[in-house]
């Protein structure tokens, strides 16, 4: 009996032990635990009540995107031209208003809550707002950008550096756009995920392109635990937008 | 008092906050409703529509020259859920009085911002930056 239970010990020393070292934290190893729900912290919220401005874990502000100048102008001109398109109470549509996910790397600024989950071989990150889900592989090699079919999310790669979470993503579609830039199929986004505190998890974002940026964007988005929260179903279901009766009648939106 | 009252301090705090991050955290830009008026409807709850991106209400509004429909945007629901708010706090039939920012092409139509329903209780859908809409006193 004895035996037999040693026996099931190791093995199951054995069967966990490589699963803890990718997705799952294993007691006592340095991959934290990160299951669970989270908010956006910081950033757009942090003129929240509860946020203090001196907190140490907030982020710092994000900068604007270097892009290259051909593409710095057309972004200015998509900015400018939505400005334009407010002011005369006609909002253009964007992905969102179409009710089309976000994608990468947006999903990850966490507009509605998120859940993160570890599991064998995979950390899964599920977005509240258009239930937004990502999977990121752990310990994969990533596929060379023509061998990944273009999607909203990409194909993420990740693994445990210490207690960092390192994750790459390639194979964004060039029509799912982050803060209105346009990006190429050479875009890579690098992501590190470590915990700052117990209950907030700051990820560094870095996005390389090599047509449309100058140099690495980086930003950093900070969330906190929300204990006890679970994520509500988000089905776009009724488009009936005033947003769309605006656009039809802007000659902005024909495009 | 549920949190979801007009008053409460969650309330008023998530209202806070999303004033704080409206053009990143609305589902779209509210540049069609008018930010310079409110319109104060009376009127009765043809349906009450439980629906992503928004919540829908349609009403009908007696006036002088006839009953009036309007089609009024909220929320997501998964936004005013986490104020408090549940599918059944409006009913068709309900006799209620709507604050609303009306559409800016002159359409029955606009954004609700604070409803007050048949018990005298008031709700409201946080919309992002609502302090930002010039409220009209009502009329008597």
């Amino acid at each position: 009996m004895r035996a037999r239970l040693i026996a099931c010990a190791a093995a199951l020393a054995v069967s966990i032990a490589p699963a803890m070292a990718r997705g799952q934290a294993a007691p006592g190893s340095a991959v934290p635990d990160i299951t669970g729900s989270w908010e956006r912290y910081g950033g757009i919220l942090s003129q929240r009540a509860d946020v203090r401005r001196d907190d140490p874990t907030l982020p710092p502000p994000s900068p604007p995107p270097p892009l290259r100048p051909a593409y710095l102008q057309e972004w200015q001109a998509r900015v400018q031209a939505a400005r334009e398109a407010d002011a005369k109470g006609t909002p253009l549509a964007s992905n969102a208003t179409t009710c089309l996910p976000e994608g990468m790397p947006a999903m990850m600024a966490a507009i509605f809550p998120m859940e993160i989950l570890q599991s064998r071989g995979q950390v899964t990150i599920i977005e509240e707002a258009f239930t937004q889900v990502r999977r990121i592989l752990m310990d994969q090699p990533q596929k060379p950008i023509e061998d990944v079919e273009p999607g909203f999310y990409g194909r993420s790669v990740g693994r445990w550096e210490g207690d960092t979470l390192v994750v790459e993503t390639v194979g964004v579609k060039e029509n799912v756009r982050f803060q209105n830039t346009s990006h190429s199929k050479d875009m890579r986004i690098a992501e590190r995920m470590h915990l700052v505190a117990p209950n907030i998890l700051w990820n560094e974002i870095t996005i390389t392109d090599p047509v449309t940026l100058e140099k690495p964007w980086t930003l950093v988005y900070a969330y906190r635990r929300m204990p006890g929260y679970t994520l509500l179903e988000y089905v776009c279901e009724d488009n009936r937008e005033f947003a769309e009766q605006g656009l039809q009648k802007s000659t902005l939106g024909k495009k | 008092m549920r949190s979801r009252s007009v008053g409460s301090a969650g309330a008023l705090a998530a209202l806070w906050l999303f004033s704080a991050a409206a053009p990143v955290l609305a589902h779209h830009s509210f540049a069609m409703f008018d930010h310079t008026r409110t319109m104060t409807l009376k009127g009765e709850v043809t349906k009450f529509q439980w629906t992503n991106p928004h919540a829908l209400l349609e009403l009908d509004v007696p006036g002088a020259s006839g009953v009036r429909h309007f089609t009024l945007e909220l929320t997501s629901i998964n936004m005013m859920q986490r104020l408090g708010w549940r599918s059944s706090d409006i009913k068709a039939g309900d006799k209620v009085k709507a604050v609303i920012a009306p559409l800016l092409n002159g359409e029955a139509g606009g954004l609700l911002l604070e409803i007050t329903l048949p018990d005298g209780k008031k709700l409201e859908p946080g919309v992002p930056a609502a302090g930002t809409f010039k409220r009209t006193p009502e009329a008597e």
